[in-house]
């Protein structure tokens, strides 16, 4: 379908329309305009946005600025946090469901969609005044919904909200194995609910590579029939294929110097660059592989980091659990402080009280031991990390090889000892971090989950070997990976453990 | 948006129920109005005006409101004082639409809960109605600051701005003489929510700033200002001086604006300049003629300024706008006008409880300052009316009638009875005054339990039966005199005609009966035992007219008890009743009446 056509749907009478859209074929700028004109027929209420990432929201924001009393942006969960806060008493929650659910984990959230799913469908009469507020809804990325998100949008709709829904189901890469199969098959019920309409154009090749925007459709539709994307023939511009093998022993990732040559061209040669990489660990390997000169796109989570204020709340005080955690912690965001180079002596100093004389390495361990002991708390570990800051800029004895690789996650660890609670500073800074709208450098290394939604010049994915597998899943996390290029695309494939999704 | 959705949706703001606290004479009040015409009745100081002033104050379309000490109650400023009320709001509202979202609760039949879950509807008492309510209220401060909010179902408040307060729209008319608020262009007035041209004063301003005001100076006023003109140049203060309209901090130029009509032919008067009942019936046509939707209404004293048709004619269309108001009243035309109105009525304690209309009805035709009082008392007939008073007299310090005491005829035993259960089912504080006829007992002392020492119940029989009971034998035929002698003669014929004798005199009676005392009760109350046939009894039963069957008779009977000696005898069981009466009018407890005799 045309652009126009699809403007034309979403801005008809039809209560509910569907979009499917796939990268790059201006699926924001399609909301965001719809956003626009519908926001300025509105006498009252407003239009909602409703994403599944902070980055959507940011984009979104950026494009429906003009109208920005009339247009309310926000992530489908932080809705749902609202919902169930207003009306804890009736879920049976804590006053502060936000604060639990950060507490409890990812699960918790899956639990408030469950029941303010349940809470809009028994109650239609809330539905109906949110519905008067927003009586326009966007819903961005709905392919990520669960079940019981989409539940929160069903009542929204029936309660007189105008809904329309942009999605990719070949974006999908928050459900995996059964969940992704039922997402894909919710997909195509709505489908047929509504009026459905694509996007086909692929806009974010225009002034880009026009051939590599339309190879990238291509792969999408041999993706999404379950075959493999054909490499045998001619290339589009745009596009390189480079071999190389993963020689590390163990974990990590590492390239003979001969192999590494073209692909050191390509960060060497790109000023706007994203390395994809399928796993988290990867990433950290990466950065090793280019000794730290690209930094690590830490997007808007910090999973360590709430490891981290967990276990301290666990700890209670405890100074030894308490450096345990801290260890725990400097393993997941920095290479060099490991068990066996500082954390050991470090758990050890702390359960001693520090009764040894150290000098040179263990005193200064000594030093960050004082601190857990004096301030066996949040504000202990901030302190804690500020001085092995310190120490590193300093190159204090046995503190010169350590590399922070998240660099974010460290630095809101330290912000966190200007609170009095750890989950209002976490609240906080997670607050500020979606006001602010952080973007990745020009160059970044990043998983390709947290590069969903952004877009880049040029794209390297290594290694595109059997981590991508025949998966629903895998499929999805490859076409998002591939589809963030806008000018050239990087494959680097392997020749060993090769992936069952490349035809070469 | 569909059907579902709007058959939710009310189209009038209504006020479910109302929670004062600590506002001005009101300590506590806990109130579930209805939704059409709400009638207010009472006694004088009750705090019917104040509950007019709070829901008033609750949706008061400004924020600019000065408090004082006297809005908290005892002067207790530092408790503050807190309006809260459940409404069904429209969407025209916009409370939906306020910065912060309005969080709405779920309404269970009496009052405004999170929403309630199928499963615990056992628990929470009532059960769901998917009635969608929002929590609003007002508090006053202890440093007498003013805050107007909105309640959420998590128990946080959040802003209640003053243009939902407009937009729901109150309709004020106060006692107030002076005030024609809803006949000028004050924002959220009546004329202000009709005309709902919001450029309109900006244009106004405009044309009035393009007036050459300093063209309109006489000789002497030009001469002065260019005096003034030339100093302000010479001291180097800003000169070239014209006269222009500018605006102070608080005054709008719609204030100044007001509704016009001819009164005689061609002459043009402000509407604020006429009567004060056609100010108030045209405030409320400007109301009800505005296309928002119809707004509550608020009338203290409805009957001020209104002939009784006026105000019949005021009442009906009201009650015919369908929108909810709050009206207090003294006027029996008016009450007995409102047909479809609910009437409450607020006791001199707070309280407010329904009149049930099918129970009080006929008492309120009969008797319409039965309702109008701070206490009355429910007599059971006539005499138990006179003899009532003339012991109030006496025993309340004062006039009973100046204290707002009123004595009222219940009609007979049954329906008195009737009529004390209804009230004291509202939980109001009336008292009663009884025979005991030996029906339903069980009621009347499961009345007695609830009314306490505001219940009065001879023991057996009526007061004229347990007056002559106690009066001693030599004084007996003192109860036949009265200061017309034709009065005597026909009690003396009442009881010669029991006794089948012609001859009229007392010694004549006194001789031929054996038990004077039983013969002189059977006459008093008409008795018709040994009654020979119909004809007879009727007769008889007529007899009690001419002794104490009347509230003049009832007077008399109370003399009597004083100056026969009666009274000692019955001092213990009748004054805790006088003393229940003192007590609701703050007056102090006695120990015994003073009497001549």
């Amino acid at each position: 379908m045309t652009d126009e056509g699809v403007a034309a749907l979403l801005n008809s009478d039809a209560p509910f329309v569907v979009v499917e859209a796939p990268a790059g074929c201006g699926k924001t700028y399609q909301g965001a305009c719809y956003a626009l004109r519908a926001a300025s027929k509105l006498s009252t209420g407003r239009v909602l946005i409703l994403t599944h990432t902070h980055a959507a929201c940011a984009a979104f924001a950026k494009s429906t600025r003009t109208v920005h009393r009339k247009v309310e942006i926000r992530t489908l969960d932080s809705l749902i946090v609202q919902i169930a806060a207003a009306y804890h008493k009736a879920l049976d929650l804590p006053p502060d469901p936000a604060a639990w659910a950060r507490r409890q984990g990812n699960e918790a959230y899956a639990t408030l969609a469950n029941q303010v799913g349940k809470l809009l469908a028994s109650h239609p009469f809330v539905a109906a005044a949110l519905a008067e507020r927003f009586p326009v809804i966007i819903a961005d990325e709905h392919q990520d919904a669960s079940a019981d998100q989409h539940s929160v949008l069903v009542a929204l709709r029936e309660a007189g909200a105008r809904l329309r829904i942009f999605g990719d189901p070949m974006q999908g890469i928050y459900a995996r194995g059964n969940e992704a199969t039922s997402a894909r098959a919710r997909w195509e019920e709505n489908k047929s609910a509504g009026v459905f309409a694509e996007l086909q154009t692929p806009h974010r090749w225009r002034d880009g590579t026009p051939a590599l925007g339309r190879w990238i459709l291509e792969a999408r539709a041999a993706l999404k029939e379950g075959h493999p994307i054909d490499l045998t023939g001619s290339l589009p511009q745009g596009l390189t294929l480079i071999n190389a093998d993963n020689c590390a022993s163990g974990r990590g990732y590492r390239l003979s110097n001969a192999e590494r040559v073209p692909i050191d061209a390509v960060a060497r040669n790109s000023s706007e660059l994203l390395i994809l990489t399928p796993q988290n660990d990867l990433t950290e390997a990466l950065a090793a592989l280019w000794n730290r000169s690209i930094p690590i796109w830490e997007g808007h989570t910090r999973p360590a980091l709430d490891q981290l204020i967990t276990a301290g709340e666990a700890a209670d005080r405890n100074p030894v659990a308490l450096a345990n955690a801290f260890v725990e912690f400097m393993g997941s965001v920095a290479t060099g402080f490991s068990p066996s180079s500082h954390g050991n002596r470090f758990v050890q100093e702390v359960s001693q009280n520090c009764s040894r004389t150290a000098r040179g390495k263990p005193a200064n361990i000594q030093k960050l031991a004082r601190i857990i002991l004096d301030e066996p708390d949040h504000n202990g570990v901030a302190k804690c990390l500020a001085t092995l800051s310190d120490f590193r800029r300093d190159s204090a004895v046995g503190f010169e090889g350590i590399k922070i690789d998240y660099r974010s996650e460290y630095r809101d660890a330290i912000r966190l000892g200007n609170f009095a609670d750890p989950h209002d500073g976490l609240a906080e800074l997670g607050r500020r971090r979606s006001f602010a709208h952080p973007m990745p450098p020009a160059r970044a290394i990043s998983t390709i989950h947290k590069a969903k939604g952004l877009q880049c010049d040029n794209a390297l994915i290594l290694p595109c070997d059997g981590r991508f597998s025949q998966t629903l899943y895998s499929r999805c996390r490859l076409y998002v990976a591939i589809s963030r290029a806008k000018r050239s695309l990087t494959l680097v494939l392997p020749r060993r453990n090769s992936s069952p999704l490349f035809l070469t | 948006m569909s059907d579902y959705v709007a058959a939710q949706q009310t189209e009038t703001p209504r006020v479910l129920k109302l929670k004062i606290e600590r506002f001005r004479g009101l300590q506590s009040l806990d109130w579930n109005p209805s939704c059409g015409m709400n009638i207010v009745l009472g006694g004088g100081d009750a705090g019917k005006t104040t509950i007019l002033d709070a829901i008033a104050l609750l949706f008061s379309p400004t924020n600019s409101i000065v408090l004082s000490e006297a809005d908290y109650w005892q002067r207790k400023v530092e408790e503050g004082f807190v309006i809260q009320a459940v409404v069904e709001l429209p969407a025209s509202s916009e409370i939906g639409q306020q910065q912060k979202f309005a969080w709405p609760w779920e309404w269970n039949g009496s009052d405004a809960v999170p929403p309630i879950s199928d499963e615990d509807d056992d628990v929470q008492g009532g059960s769901s109605s998917g009635k969608r309510v929002y929590r609003l209220q007002v508090q006053g401060t202890a440093e007498l600051e003013i805050n107007w909010e909105i309640v959420q179902p998590n128990d946080e408040t959040d802003l209640l701005s003053a243009a939902v307060r407009r937009n729901i729209g109150i309709v004020r008319l106060s006692g107030d003489d002076r005030n024609d608020r809803d006949l000028r262009l004050v924002y959220g007035s009546a004329l202000d929510r009709l005309l709902a041209d919001k450029g309109l004063r900006a244009r106004i301003g405009k044309r009035v700033s393009e007036i050459d005001l300093a063209a309109y100076l006489g000789d002497d006023a030009k001469t002065a200002m260019e005096k003034l003109d030339a100093t302000l140049k010479a001291e180097a203060l800003p000169s070239g001086l014209d006269l222009a309209l500018t605006t102070s901090q608080g005054l709008s130029i719609g204030a100044l604006i007001g509704l016009m009509a001819d009164r005689d032919s061609g002459v043009s008067l402000p509407l604020a300049s006429w009567g004060a009942g056609t100010r108030r019936m045209t405030a409320l046509q400007i109301a009800a003629a505005s296309e928002a939707e119809s707004s509550i209404t608020v009338i203290d004293e409805i009957e001020r300024g209104l002939e009784p048709y006026r105000q019949r004619k005021l009442i009906k269309s009201l009650q015919a706008q369908g929108s909810q108001s709050f009206v207090t009243t003294h006027s029996a035309a008016a009450i007995n006008a409102a047909d479809d109105a609910s009437l409450w009525y607020l006791d001199g304690a707070g309280h407010i409880g329904a009149l049930p209309r099918a129970k009080v009805a006929r008492q309120q035709e009969r008797d319409p300052e039965t309702f109008l009082a701070r206490f009355a008392v429910i007599a059971e007939g006539p005499t138990e009316v006179g003899f009532l008073s003339s012991m109030l007299e006496r025993a309340i310090d004062g006039s009973f009638a100046d204290h707002g005491v009123r004595v009222c005829n219940g009609q007979g035993n049954p329906a008195t009875l009737d009529l004390l259960e209804a009230l004291t089912g509202g939980g109001l504080a009336f008292g009663g005054f009884a025979d005991d006829e030996g029906h339903a007992s069980g009621r009347w002392s499961a009345l007695k339990t609830t009314m306490g020492d505001r219940l009065f119940q001879w023991t057996a029989g009526c007061t004229e039966e347990a007056i002559i009971k106690l009066v001693p034998k030599d004084r007996l035929a003192e109860l036949i005199a009265h200061n017309d002698a034709g009065v005597a003669a026909e009690r003396r014929i009442t009881l010669a005609t029991r006794l089948g004798t012609d001859d009229t005199s007392l010694e004549a009676i006194i001789q031929t009966t054996g038990d004077f005392r039983a013969l002189l009760i059977a006459a008093a109350t008409g008795s018709k035992d040994g009654a020979t046939n119909n004809e007879v009894a009727k007769m008889w039963s007529r007899h009690g007219g001419r002794w104490f069957k009347s509230v003049t008779g009832g007077r008399e009977l109370a003399d009597k008890m004083f100056a026969l000696g009666v009274w000692p005898t019955l001092r213990s069981d009748l004054l805790p009743f006088i003393n229940a009466i003192r007590a609701a009018l703050g007056q102090a407890e006695i120990t015994d009446i003073a009497y001549d005799g």
